[in-house]
């Protein structure tokens, strides 16, 4: 019972209907997105929420903050202009497991140990859904479902939190869009943590992937810790089964801003090319 | 902070995100053209509003806490009358719709039951209890509703159209 | 050729400082009043490499090579055979080579020249510390008719750090060098030529843009490396840093492009600057910038293509992709600077011209001016800085592509109250909120291309110059010798006219017309393989039938003897 927020979820909500399949986890999602922001104590116009495309990234416009639907792949550079810009400014990103680690996958590399504070959300729902249920990047090898991939993809999926860790970021969490209150906390407490905090919310596509609503019994909230060494979760996630719900890590890295000062004039910059 | 204020900030927030996530699957069922059940859901979420002006109206005066999301009793998933978002489909039935709506309510009775026999403070017993008696009146209204509606063909969820691509 | 100028070619494998001889020759040719301009060609090594300082001096303000060298120093010949087509040579040109090097090798003899034999290596060794690329210099400042003087003021600014020896030992080096020139064949020699007193600056193309891009009002700059754009971003990073601005480096193209559409979405004017292969990952989300009405400028530092291309060549060959590479109806602006001191003015008025318009601005710079210096008379200030339509605070139901008369809607900068919106690449409606209605789309589609078409670039839009029935139409660097070409033909008493388009996207077909009246005959001017400015030409212009096109790809300059000589043939 810290600060009092003066706005609520629904503040945080817009007047656009979502046209995301009824039982998408994605629901839940802006549901614990809204309530998030309220609790953060910001003000509406001083918060950005920037994505992608897919069918999470549509997220934005039913939010009711500064927002940018951008292309495919490119949420996170968007959202680091965004921040790198604009520091005063509390920077969200949000997508796909298609757009955060398939198109964008170089861009999510470089987000984490870029460590610009901001936050993203990758929905993860192992499939993309946009445009009629492919294989995703962490779709199991031997999913068959998708005309693309009839025998499977035959190749092993990304571990989102596992490659994070590898790569840098800040503060690792994993939730389940059936936890929404629980989804809510890891947002609000990835935003608070300094630098590049990145949330994955199990997301469930109940158009192409139905057994997806089994999650709710394989989900369990983790009992350790968060750790705050790598060593520490490198032991944790490698014993990781994919379901475990919280913190995952919370780093101490300091997050990376170009400081900005005023030291020269245009003229001085001129004279240098006088001869 | 007494029993009472933290005991009607949970009713207040139990009934607001019931009435709050009806009026969702209403728009939800809207937007998939699946106008009798956002009917249902928008008359659902009426009454749960109705509801939640009642217990506002108990709770005039009295400062209740602010908590988080996180700090109710139900710390990660929504509220005992929140419908999950995975137990609704575009092509669901009033038949569904009721029987979500039921088991909502029902579980909404059973929070309330339990409070009225473990709170330590006697008025939330008896404020509980009372809540209690109005979930089940919800119950009984839903089971007549539901006496009313024919169970669908077992395959209601069958489209003849596939899935189509939007991006 | 030109009788106010004279060129000197200096070349020789890495280490043996052919580039900072010409570098000081420019220097020292500005120190003296002269102006002038440096370009360079160079092997692929990283170091070691062969490479040629170009270096042409003049009495007046220069923006083209000439026609061929007066003087080709070699310190030595290593695979000279390589760029030797770059080093044409007169028969009045003198050769001065190393006897110690060996001979003169055929690709340079064939040009006919005479061969002046000087020892530099062995002359430089009987001075201490002394080096050859100093006897070189002296000796090509005796030729030319350069003041020793300057030579040796710009050596002691540059060598003063590192202490008196080295000075005293290189100085000696130059003058033993000048010494020597006159037991020297005679070459064409500078006239003589006071210094006007007026500020000089020595800049290259690369660094005018990022001075146009600074004071244009840019604040914030993401950049990946490639060649020959790399020195832009060069430039503003220290420069941003001390101005309070930003620059960050990115992951990769797709990266740098979205950074800046982020950083231009929360208000600060932004800017990156590539090549071709850089340019080409970057058109889908320019293609968001356009739909987004996000303002931006890229600077396109062209150099040949396709693919890798020729990175440290310059070419014009990035036009069609500038103006035509992104999907969907993209309007958007396409500007190109026609020298390098225009390198400022053109970066610095797309600036303007993408925050006023609310879209993106493509910079069609090249690496004949980004990667040359240039000396030039200190540009003038020009009255084009940022200044972008915003919204209010609390504006009510605000609509964030409102229709409007100029088609320009003002934008919400993040932190404004009461105006969240969310910019979007779907089309949209009025409010920023997908739509695939044929109504929105139709608006929508009209308000991007109409706020362009209805804008007055003024005569920024071309520089117009003389008058005939004659017209060369060019655009870039190409204009550079187009001008020459067209100054010499006037001095022999032939009338043309020549219009070097700036503003190339969007077209200005009413300026056009306005321009070719009373022009019987079009030469259309180009550094393409496939006239794709020519073709540029034809689709959106007006023009007379009899039209004809100079059209080759690089890395071969285009030199004003080619022009002259196609105008006289053309009866």
């Amino acid at each position: 019972m810290t600060v009092q927020p003066n706005l609520t979820a629904q503040d945080f909500k817009s007047d656009i209907k979502p046209i995301w399949c009824p039982g998408c986890g994605d629901y839940a999602v802006l549901a614990a997105v809204t309530k998030a922001l309220a609790e953060t104590g910001r003000k509406r116009e001083d918060i950005a929420f920037i994505s992608g495309i897919g069918c999470s990234s549509r997220i934005p416009a039913y939010t009711n903050v500064y927002g940018f639907h951008g292309v495919h792949g490119r949420a996170l550079a968007i959202a680091a202009g965004v921040k790198l810009a604009r520091p005063d400014l509390t920077v969200v990103a949000a997508g796909g497991d298609g757009d955060g680690f398939s198109i964008g996958g170089n861009h999510f590399m470089h987000a984490c140990r870029r460590n610009v504070d901001m936050t993203y959300i990758i929905m993860d729902n192992e499939v993309y859904g946009m445009t009629k249920g492919q294989a995703s990047p962490t779709t199991a090898s031997d999913w068959c479902n998708s005309k693309l991939t009839p025998h499977g993809t035959g190749i092993s999926p990304v571990e989102p939190v596992r490659l994070a860790l590898a790569a840098g970021a800040n503060f690792i969490a994993r939730g389940f869009a059936g936890n929404p209150n629980e989804v809510a906390r890891l947002i609000v407490e990835g935003i608070n943590h300094p630098g590049f905090s990145f949330i994955q919310v199990l997301s469930p596509c109940v158009t192409y992937r139905p057994e997806q609503r089994e999650w709710k019994q394989a989900v369990h909230a983790s009992d350790a810790t968060p750790a705050q060494l790598i060593a520490e979760a490198m032991h944790q996630l490698a014993a990781d089964d994919g379901f475990t719900t919280g913190v995952l890590f919370a780093g101490n890295r300091q997050p990376f801003m170009p400081e900005r000062k005023i030291t020269a004039t245009f003229a001085d910059f001129e004279r240098k090319f006088e001869s | 902070m007494s029993e009472l204020a933290l005991f009607l900030a949970h009713a207040i927030a139990l009934e607001e995100e019931a009435a709050e996530r009806y009026a969702e699957l209403a728009d939800a069922m809207e937007v998939h053209n699946n106008k009798d059940v956002a009917d249902l859901f928008r008359k659902l979420s009426h009454y749960s509003s109705l509801h939640l002006a009642d217990v506002k109206k108990t709770a005039e005066g009295i400062e209740l806490p602010k908590l988080k999301p996180w700090e109710y009793e139900w710390a990660a998933t929504g509220g005992p009358e929140s419908t999950a978002a995975e137990d609704t489909h575009y092509l669901m039935t009033p038949y569904h719709c009721i029987h979500l709506a039921l088991k909502n309510e029902r579980q909404g009775h059973d929070y309330y039951a339990n409070a009225g026999k473990a709170s330590p403070d006697a008025e939330v017993r008896k404020l509980a209890l009372q809540f209690a008696e109005e979930e089940a009146e919800h119950v009984a209204t839903l089971e007549k509703w539901a006496a009313n509606v024919k169970e669908p063909a077992a395959d209601w969820a069958e489209d003849m159209d596939p899935p189509a691509e939007v991006e | 050729m030109a009788a106010y100028s004279v060129s000197v070619a200096l070349t020789g494998s890495g280490g043996a400082g052919a580039m900072t001889a010409g570098q000081i020759l420019l220097d020292a040719a500005s120190k003296a009043g002269f102006f002038g301009l440096m370009t360079r060609s160079m092997g692929p090594q990283i170091r070691g490499g062969e490479a040629a300082a170009l270096v042409r001096i003049s009495t007046k303000p220069i923006s083209s090579l000439d026609d061929h060298y007066d003087v080709l120093v070699a310190f030595d010949w290593g695979n000279i055979n390589r760029f030797a087509a770059e080093l044409p040579l007169a028969a009045s040109s003198l050769v001065l080579t190393d006897p110690e090097q060996g001979e003169v090798p055929e690709a340079i003899s064939v040009f006919g020249a005479r061969v002046g034999e000087l020892p530099m290596k062995a002359i430089s060794g009987t001075i201490p510390g002394g080096r050859a690329n100093m006897v070189g210099l002296g000796a090509v400042a005796g030729l030319i008719g350069l003041p020793i003087d300057a030579v040796i003021a710009v050596l002691t600014a540059q060598l003063g750090r590192k202490g008196p020896e080295v000075l005293a030992a290189s100085t000696a080096a130059l003058k033993a060098g000048a010494d020597a020139a006159a037991a020297l064949p005679a070459v064409a020699k500078l006239p003589p030529h006071t210094h006007d007193g007026g500020i000089r600056w020595n800049i290259s193309g690369n660094e005018a843009a990022g001075l146009g891009a600074l004071k244009g009002g840019i604040k914030f700059v993401a950049a990946y490396p490639i060649t020959p754009g790399t020195e832009v971003l060069e430039w503003l990073a220290p420069a941003l840093e001390k101005t309070g601005g930003a620059l960050i480096q990115a992951e990769d193209e797709l990266a740098s492009i979205n950074m800046i559409i982020g950083g231009s979405f929360a208000g600060l004017p932004s800017l990156t600057a590539t090549s071709g292969p850089g340019l080409a990952l970057m058109t889908e989300s320019l293609g968001l910038a356009v739909a987004s009405e996000t303002p931006l400028v890229v600077v396109d530092v062209m150099r040949g293509g396709p693919s890798t291309g020729i990175p440290t060549k310059s070419e014009q060959s990035d036009l069609n992709i500038a103006c035509f590479g992104l999907h969907g109806d993209a309007p958007h602006l396409v500007i190109a600077p026609n020298s390098i001191a225009d390198c400022l003015f053109s970066t610095q008025y797309a600036v303007y011209l993408a925050e006023a318009l609310q879209c993106p601005a493509i910079v069609l710079s090249d690496q004949a001016m980004g990667q040359s210096r240039n000396i030039i008379a200190k540009p003038p200030e020009y009255p084009y800085v940022a200044k972008r339509v915003v919204a209010e605070a609390n504006v009510e139901n605000y609509k964030r592509y409102a229709m409007t008369n100029t088609g320009v809607s003002p934008m919400a900068v993040p932190g404004t109250p009461g105006c969240n919106y969310v910019a979007d690449g779907l089309e949209h409606n009025e409010r920023g909120i997908p739509s695939s209605q044929a109504s929105d789309h139709q608006s929508q589609l009209d308000k991007r291309a109409g706020k362009l078409d209805a804008f007055d670039y003024e005569d920024h839009w071309a520089d117009v110059e003389g008058e005939g029935e004659v017209a060369i139409i060019t655009w870039g660097s190409v204009t550079g010798p187009v001008r020459e070409a067209l100054e010499r033909a006037h001095a022999a008493g032939v009338k043309a006219k020549m219009i070097s388009l700036r503003v190339i996207m969007p077209v200005q077909p009413a300026k056009m017309a306005e321009a070719l009246k009373g022009v019987k005959k079009v030469l259309v001017v180009e550094q393409t393989h496939s006239q794709q400015f020519y073709k540029f030409l034809r689709g959106h212009y007006d023009l007379p039938a009899d039209l004809q096109v100079v059209s080759r790809p690089g890395p071969l300059p285009i030199r004003p003897a080619e022009i002259v000589s196609r105008l006289a043939a053309w009866k």
